[in-house]
């Protein structure tokens, strides 16, 4: 893919991040640009688009102070921003296309946002650390151009980016799926993890466990979890390692765009070294010495024969010249841990131990991987056996009937319809819930803004004009909504069905009474 | 439910969303000039003072509005509208409270407190600008300013002394503006800033109600249409001519008309309905009402409207002609904000917007009462005695037929109740029996025993407002307990305004029903191609019997609609001859 199809992509994209405490004399504007796509936009355009978005921070200041601009909606793009730290602004401004598809969530859009910084800092800690590390601002350029861009190129649509849009209102980003387990499995999943654990030895050690695309355990902080479950999905377990192979996740673009074929993954890394290129061609502090490690690089995952995951992200470690093992950054105990990640079939086992405790580095790590092997292999292969028979398949969480999604903001949990089942829904019954989905995000932003830790109780009913029933629940910090499509035409038929739902499958955690 | 919903489902039926955002008010060439793009807001007296011509032109119109401008604040008609005429000059009020004060909270907390402190007109806290604390506290601000920065209007603080903040807003509109794109929203927290260009003024609103995009772009709209029924759209060439034009000088005095329009926004469901209401009356008397209007319009008068308050009595246009609701509403706002109206016949040039834009037509306006007043509308701007002859006659015929004092009976005895909601179809008598006699019947056994204890209708019924489509028109039931203060009244009709946005959704919409229970309402919605129902309820309300309360209400709606409706007034339509004005065009004057 040349450098023409690129530009071609941008089109009706802009993403920038920016620091508001950076080039704020006359002449030093550049400064304050920390990544920019695309990055051949000429400078000009590329202030003007900060100077739009730095403009309306100040504005909005004047009458919102605790919460200023966080979107501008103009009659062909919508601006959103998120300020991920203190005075580090991400803003995305995407093109409201003639063509229908261009329509989306703000909330989904702010997610991306959101998401691409969680998992930058999992893999190098805060933006603000690395600028005052070094701060004429070169070190975090050359971080966040390779990091920005990989992370895109999972958007990418044969040549375009495509935005999740009114087609993902049945998902929800930001947070995990979980697989449930019977009883007995779920003790066998704890002795596990105490196994797993004990063979790091007296050190504090976290782990995860996945079966397919789907959280099993984990001992680690919420925000952790989310973000190693994340990159876990995007580039570790089995689906995510046979790159190309459709995908039912609820994470991966994948499952609905028409990436086919071992064919995308070269166009991926394509995508991005050109542009890496091209950007320490015109960057304002052009020098491209630092390494850089580029862990959502795809492709760059493989499994090795003792069954833990290796890549070469990391590089060499110079003391023992072994391949580097891959490390992430807590957010919970900002501390450094190596991760050490091994698949037996459908399971993923993630190990996480603090780097400042393994002795002698790699040939450390290598002693805790031979522990694994040795005290846990039997376990695994017991606990596979048993979530393997208990698991239904990709639609194991259909309800026939129902297109849905639930979600648990307080444990940060979603379960929704297969994709594939979704994709069944008319356009309109999916617009229709689209802008539901929107009517509520902004019910529950006003609730955050006016009364602090009152949460929103919430409940509609639409009968949309294709005569599908839209139905959203907000109440004690879970969400529900569906779409019926063939149910019958009264809103107690509609309510019925939705009672039957919360009672069924979420212990009524929706019913009125 | 399933009885009525058998009347939504036809799909061949033509969108129940009539009126698409009227393109006539918009220029055709927006395109700004670039040059403006720099805020610069050196106002030039020299270059104003070349539109002498122009200032001379509407001098006649500022005067006359000037004089009420200079009138008491509390001299307006709308004390009585919310039940209360003394006139305070308290000055803690309704939007223009500053956040941290605000009742919206607590119900209880909401009724004495704003009881105490009734709306007044004209503009307030006029020593606040953009750096005063209170001011950007202030819940929702409304600017008007040109499109090279210079303000024009403000709800809050001296326009003067904003010229700073006002070169803002303009320059955030052409930094847009010069990437090829138009802004129209922006978010921030619970805070909303709505942006509106109509040629060469600009329209600006910052809020923090949690009204949607769509009420406050309706809002921004309607101040829009209400300049121009000021000014007319010629206007524009001014900003042709000089684009620092001065229009401030255009607009003296008006600031209670604004005001008032504003005030209307939390009160008025015809401000989001687009679409008008009657005030309640016998069959007979509106026709005997209606009878003499067609007569003085027959004698070439362009519309005649008989209206108490903001409700019509009757209304007749001629041939072909016919009002736009939203015409209808800035009129009446013009007139019944505007004192000088009341103390003598007037005859003053206005511009119907949605009628035509460009062009100036003539009210005759005389009050017959302190609330119910005539307004006869001509092209011609010679027709004053004329009118003034078809007044007395009117005036006549009126007294005669006892109508004024039918009208002053209704609007004693109020409009629809939800307690009085019938608990099954019976054959009907007059509404006058169903709206006074019953209600005085509280122990009635055809009523649910709660009515009498104040806390609404059947099934925790609160409000319902019953729209329909064909006739443009509305009605909706009393503001009653438990929905006590002008507070609770305003959150109830900015809920109902959020389930009208969400019901027509651009693109998707209309929705066919609707039902949203949060914690201080349930709401029901239907739309259908005859008519729209919106109905809130008790947030405790069971969902079966308030969908058979619904059934009930419109079933009621049509017993008594030849009371509550106009029967037989031609929809509004688009093909007006426009022809017929061309020599009022102000062309002439500019």
């Amino acid at each position: 893919m040349g450098l023409a199809s690129v530009s071609t992509a941008s089109e009706g994209i802009q993403f920038c991040i920016f620091d508001l405490r950076r080039g704020q004399n006359e002449g030093q504007e550049l400064d304050k640009i920390l990544f920019f796509f695309p990055a051949d936009l000429p400078f000009s355009t590329q202030l003007s688009v900060i100077g739009l978005s730095e403009g309306l921070i100040t504005f909005t200041r004047i009458f919102s102070p605790e919460a200023a601009c966080e979107v501008i909606e103009a009659e062909r793009h919508s601006h959103v921003f998120y300020e991920a730290e203190a005075d580090i602004w991400m803003v995305m401004v995407v093109e409201k296309s003639k063509e229908a598809e261009a329509i989306w969530r703000i909330e989904d859009l702010r997610k991306v946002l959101k998401e691409v910084h969680s998992l930058f800092v999992m893999f190098y800690g805060p933006v603000r650390a690395m600028l005052e590390k070094e701060p004429n601002g070169g070190l975090i350029r050359s971080h966040l151009y390779p990091f920005i861009m990989d992370y895109l190129s999972d958007f990418l649509v044969g040549k375009k980016l495509q935005l999740p849009s009114f087609r993902d209102c049945l998902k929800e980003r930001g947070n995990v799926q979980m697989l449930t387990v019977g009883r007995e499995a779920a003790i066998e999943v704890q002795s596990l993890v105490r196994i797993l654990e004990s063979c790091v030895g007296n050190t504090q050690c976290y782990s995860l466990i996945l079966f397919q695309d789907l959280l099993v355990s984990t001992t680690l902080s919420p925000d952790d979890t989310i973000n190693l479950f994340t990159y876990a999905v995007q580039r570790l377990t089995p689906h995510a390692l046979s790159s190309g192979a459709s995908s039912w996740s609820y994470l991966r673009r994948a499952s609905t765009s028409s990436h086919a074929g071992s064919g995308s993954t070269l166009a991926h890394s394509g995508f991005v070294s050109e542009q890496i290129y091209h950007s320490s061609d015109i960057s304002p502090s052009g020098d491209n010495n630092h390494h850089v490690s580029r862990p959502l690089q795809h492709g760059k995952w493989s499994k090795g024969n003792d069954g833990f995951l290796v890549t070469d992200i990391w590089g060499v470690d110079v003391g023992s010249s072994m391949i580097a093992s891959p490390t992430v950054w807590l957010q919970q105990t900002e501390e450094r841990m190596y991760l050490c990640t091994y698949q037996y079939k459908g399971l993923t086992l993630i190990l996480l131990m603090p780097v400042s405790s393994i002795l002698n580095g790699e040939q450390g790590v290598s002693a805790v991987k031979q522990q694994v092997l040795e005290n846990a292999s039997l376990k695994i292969l017991k606990v596979e056996e048993k979530l393997s028979k208990g698991w239904g398949g990709e639609n194991a969480y259909h309800v026939g009937g129902y297109r849905y999604l639930l979600v648990d903001g307080d444990r940060n949990i979603s379960r929704a319809s297969p994709p594939g089942k979704v994709t069944t829904l008319t356009k309109e019954s999916l617009l229709a819930m689209s802008k539901l989905r929107e009517e509520v995000d902004l019910e529950k932003g006003r609730a955050k803004w006016d009364n602090a830790g009152l949460e929103k109780d919430l409940e509609v009913c639409i009968r949309a004009k294709n005569n599908a029933w839209v139905i959203a629940r907000v109440t004690r910090g879970k969400e529900l909504y569906m779409v019926l499509e063939k149910a019958n035409e009264t809103l107690l038929y509609a309510s019925d069905a939705f009672e039957k739902f919360s009672s069924r499958y979420c212990n009524g955690a929706f019913s009125l009474d | 439910m399933s009885s009525s919903s058998s009347s939504i489902s036809s799909d061949d039926e033509p969108n129940s969303n009539p009126k698409p955002v009227d393109d006539e008010l918009s220029l055709a060439s927006v395109t700004l000039n670039e040059s403006n793009g720099n805020g610069s807001i050196n106002v030039n007296e020299n270059e104003n003072n070349r539109q002498d011509g122009g200032e001379i032109a509407w001098g006649r119109k500022n005067s006359e509005v000037e004089v009420e401008a200079l009138s008491s604040p509390s001299s307006s008609g709308y004390a009585g509208e919310r039940g209360s005429s003394s006139e305070t000059t308290n000055s803690r009020i309704e939007d223009d409270e500053i956040q941290q004060v605000n009742n919206d909270d607590g119900f209880v907390d909401g009724v004495n407190h704003s009881r105490a402190s009734p709306w007044v007109p004209g503009k307030r806290h006029v020593d606040e600008d953009d750096a005063s604390i209170s001011w950007r506290k202030r819940k929702k601000h409304f600017f008007i300013l040109s499109h090279s920065g210079k303000p024009i209007y403000s709800r809050y603080g001296d326009e003067h002394k904003l010229a700073g903040f006002s070169a803002t807003l303009q320059a955030i509109i052409s930094f847009v503006e010069n990437g090829g794109d138009r802004v129209k929203l922006v978010r921030a927290g619970n805070h909303q800033v709505v942006f509106l260009v109509k040629g060469p003024i600009y329209l600006v609103c910052i809020s923090c109600t949690e009204e949607p995009y769509e009420s406050l772009k309706g809002q921004l709209e309607l101040i829009y249409g209400q300049m121009i029924l000021i000014l007319t759209k010629s206007v524009n060439r001014c900003f042709e001519k000089n684009p620092k034009f001065d229009m401030t000088p255009l607009l003296g005095g008006t600031d209670v008309v604004f005001s008032s329009l504003i005030h209307s926004f939390s009160w008025n469901p015809a401000t989001f309905l687009h679409a008008y209401t009657c005030l309640p009356l016998a069959y007979a008397t509106r026709q005997a009402a209606g009878a003499i209007l067609q007569d003085v319009a027959d004698s070439g008068v362009l519309f005649a409207l008989l209206m108490c308050k903001n409700k019509v009595i009757s209304l007749v246009g001629a041939q072909k002609a016919s009002l736009h609701p939203d015409d209808m509403l800035l009129l009446s706002n013009f007139v019944m904000s505007s004192e000088s109206f009341r103390t003598s016949e007037c005859f003053s040039p206005i511009c119907l917007p949605r009628y035509n834009p460009m062009a100036f037509l003539y009210a005759y306006v005389h009050y017959f009462d302190d609330d119910t007043y005539l307004m006869l509308l001509t092209t011609s701007s010679d027709a004053f005695y004329h009118l003034k002859d078809c007044r007395i006659r009117v005036e006549t015929v009126l007294l005669k037929s006892n109508v004024l004092s039918e009208v002053q009976r209704s609007l004693l005895e109020g409009g629809m109740r939800v307690e009085d909601l019938p608990l099954d179809p019976l054959p009907r008598s007059s509404i006058s029996h169903r709206m006074s006699q019953q209600r005085l019947l509280t122990d009635s056994p055809e009523r649910f025993r709660e009515s009498s204890v104040g806390i609404g209708g059947p099934a925790g019924l609160w409000n319902f407002i019953y729209r329909s489509i064909y006739l443009d028109q509305y009605v909706s039931s009393e503001i009653s307990s438990p929905i006590n203060s002008h507070q609770q009244q305003k959150r109830l009709y900015r809920a109902y305004q959020k389930l009208y946005s969400s019901m027509h959704e651009k693109g998707i919409g209309p929705h066919r029903t609707q039902f949203r229970r949060d914690e201080n309402y349930v709401l029901l919605c239907w739309v259908t191609p005859d008519f729209e129902l919106y109905a809130a309820f008790d947030p405790l309300a069971d969902k079966a019997l308030a969908i058979k309360t619904c059934n009930r209400v419109c079933q009621w709606v049509k017993d008594v609609e030849n009371e509550i409706f106009l029967q037989g007034a031609s929809p509004f339509s688009c093909a007006t001859d426009k022809a017929e004005f061309a020599a009022l065009m102000l062309e002439s004057y500019l």
